[in-house]
């Protein structure tokens, strides 16, 4: 039983290596269950005897016990960034090849070092955002003037939400400025198309918070009730400064609902 | 009959498409995007039919992201992906965007031009509209992985 010579420096190395993990999983957007479940298998694999973790939405705290039931625990912060799922698919990747290969925790910390997103072509993005937007309008029903309209005013919108998350601008601002432009350009349908309503509405769509909205559901319903309420919030607040964008815009066209 | 199915196609193919500019969004690696398309056109799919057969679209969202999350339980065991990754991407076109923002504009235009009943009434019904939507995609997405939670292992 290698368990019983585990050295205090050789588990916290292991515990450095394993909260890494978690806190890279909790940053780009993945589940609670997911980042427990990870943790565990990771621990297991490295070859502690159990890993217990706190999850708040801000940081990570994380014990792991030995055979001998010493324990090494840390802490770690949490800041938000921009959901990325390649990064969660790597976390999960490695975690599995841990179980599959000895590795050991320095090699670990060395492979998650590693991990770097690789994004996609910005025009690419912002091209195939447009064409979602236009496609949600057409589903619910308009005609391709509004179509056009919206696949423009929704590329445009793209273009400066990047623009601003390259500024490092914090979400809420970026998604109320990011609101008012494609309100404005949406509004533009109202010269050239019957369905101008459904321009607008649809024009805003790549604000939806959807990824913090569907992992607060999860999250609530698998019993992290408070990772629920934190991401719950969060969604929340990104739909009001969406809303507070497009009112900005209404206010200033002069316009009256949707 | 010929003109049904060449909506419903039609439709599949416009649900595609922003399940995968928002896949490409979050990021999702490549190789997974075809998931998130096939996986867009099949729950926008899914809930159409169940609303033409006269379902209620809270009901006809929770069934149709309950067939979708055990479709994927099984992809992610067949290719070895984490559900997360296809799957958010994938119930976009379903997610009640419009009904959220709606409802808080109806809120701050209560603030501003006063309250009514009808400004009440709407924000009640918008919102409501969006939180059991929302409700009824993820108690679909999540049933499935809660049935594989009792013998608390992972599933893949």
């Amino acid at each position: 039983m290698s368990n019983l010579t585990l050295t205090y420096q050789y588990q916290t190395k292991i515990t450095q290596a394993i909260i890494r993990a978690a806190v890279l999983m909790l940053e780009y957007g993945a589940e609670s269950k997911l980042i427990e479940q990870t943790t565990k298998r990771m621990g297991k694999a490295l070859g502690v005897k159990s890993v217990e973790i706190s999850l708040i939405p801000s940081a990570i705290v994380l014990t792991t016990l030995s055979n001998t039931n010493q324990s090494v625990t840390t802490t770690r912060q949490a800041h938000h960034k921009p959901i990325n799922m390649s990064i969660v698919y790597d976390v999960q990747r490695l975690c599995i090849d841990l179980e599959k290969f000895e590795l050991g925790a320095e090699k670990t910390i060395l492979l998650l070092k590693q991990i770097k997103p690789n994004y996609y072509n910005k025009w690419l993005i912002i091209f195939m955002i447009g064409l979602s937007c236009a496609s949600f309008a057409y589903l619910r029903g308009a005609d391709w003037p509004a179509f056009a309209v919206t696949f423009v005013a929704s590329s445009i919108a793209m273009f400066i939400r990047q623009q601003l998350a390259k500024h490092k601008f914090i979400l809420i601002i970026t998604f109320a400025t990011t609101a008012f432009f494609a309100t404005l350009i949406a509004s533009l349908a109202s010269q050239v198309s019957s369905t101008a309503n459904i321009a607008l509405s649809a024009s805003v769509l790549l604000l939806v918070p959807g990824f913090p909205f569907i992992n607060s559901f999860l999250d609530a319903v698998k019993g992290y009730l408070s990772m629920g309420w934190g991401r719950w919030m969060q969604a929340t607040l990104l739909t009001l400064a969406t809303s507070m964008g497009i009112i900005f815009a209404m206010a200033v066209l002069n316009m009256k609902g949707w | 009959m010929q003109d049904v199915i060449i909506k419903y196609i039609l439709d599949a193919i416009f649900a595609a498409i922003p399940a995968v500019g928002f896949a490409m969004v979050f990021n999702v690696p490549k190789f997974a995007l075809k998931f998130c398309a096939l996986g867009g056109a099949i729950v926008y799919t899914l809930r159409s039919i169940f609303m033409d057969l006269g379902i209620y679209i809270e009901i006809s969202t929770f069934l149709a992201s309950l067939l979708f999350g055990t479709l994927a339980v099984y992809w992610s065991r067949k290719y070895i992906v984490p559900r997360p990754i296809y799957t958010v991407a994938a119930i976009i076109p379903l997610i009640p965007g419009t009904y959220a923002f709606n409802a808080v504009i109806t809120l701050v235009e209560m603030n501003t031009n006063g309250v009514t009943p009808e400004h009440i009434s709407l924000f009640i019904e918008d919102g409501l509209k969006a939180v059991s939507i929302l409700g009824a995609i993820s108690f679909g997405l999540a049933l499935p992985s809660l049935y594989f939670i009792r013998y608390n292992r992972p599933i893949i």
